[in-house]
């Protein structure tokens, strides 16, 4: 079991700043592009040291939660 | 750490969700709302200023919003209609008595941003809770930011 931990902060504007942490690899990008979906538009993005370090291998599974849920 | 990203909020919602976003911000500003109604601006007195303005990256999903309906918040004499414009953009209206158009703007302005701000976190929460995220921390932070720390746990 690996945690995955996601800090959301809202601006007054409504700009949305996500810090994704724990999750190593391409899966923080399943993150990125599930929350962008829900937001918005992609203004930056950063990738940390963290992206870089070898991917653990864990069922993120956002896509088919999301389509279960419709 | 693993990646950090920056979102521009886009709104793009049925009436219901809009209406619960400005029932939020009205909330959060003190305005009370007054009434949903369909507009008749023929019934709009001359003599208030009244200033009007567009939610960038906004539409109001057209099934769901019969045309011409709007919902309208006050406080004191100020009086904030929103609505949707004939391009389907989400439109907030600022008008009242004794006040410059300058003054009605940023009025409009604020309950704007707050807004959206009501519509990203309703969104966000109601996504985040129905994907299984705990919540760990909520708070709203002296620059009237909302911080979110949620967690979940994966095999």
């Amino acid at each position: 079991m690996a945690q995955h931990e996601v800090e959301i902060t809202i601006s007054k504007t409504g700009e949305v700043k996500v810090h994704i942490k724990g999750v190593k690899g391409r899966a923080c990008l399943e993150y990125a592009e599930w929350l962008s979906n829900i937001v918005g538009k992609v203004k930056d993005q950063k990738l940390t040291s963290e992206y870089y370090e070898p991917e653990v291998k864990s069922r993120i599974n956002l896509h088919q939660q999301l389509n279960d849920g419709q | 750490m693993s990646t950090v990203i920056v979102l521009t909020p886009v709104i793009i919602a049925s009436w219901p969700t809009i209406l619960a976003a400005v029932t939020g911000a009205a909330t959060a500003l003190g305005l009370v709302v007054k009434e949903t109604v369909k507009q008749d601006i023929k019934q709009q007195q001359a003599v208030e200023q009244s200033v009007e303005i567009e939610l960038s990256n906004s539409e109001v999903l057209a099934q769901n919003l019969a045309s011409g309906k709007e919902v309208v918040v006050a406080k004191g004499d100020i009086e904030i209609k929103v609505g949707r414009d004939e391009r389907g953009r989400c439109t907030v209206c600022a008008k009242g008595k004794g006040h410059t158009k300058a003054e009605l703007k940023q009025i409009a302005e604020e309950f704007s941003r707050k807004m959206t701000q009501c519509f990203v976190y309703n969104r966000v929460a109601t996504e985040l809770k129905s994907k299984g995220f705990q919540m760990v921390n909520e708070e709203v932070m002296d620059d009237q930011s909302i911080r979110i720390n949620v967690r979940r746990w994966v095999d």
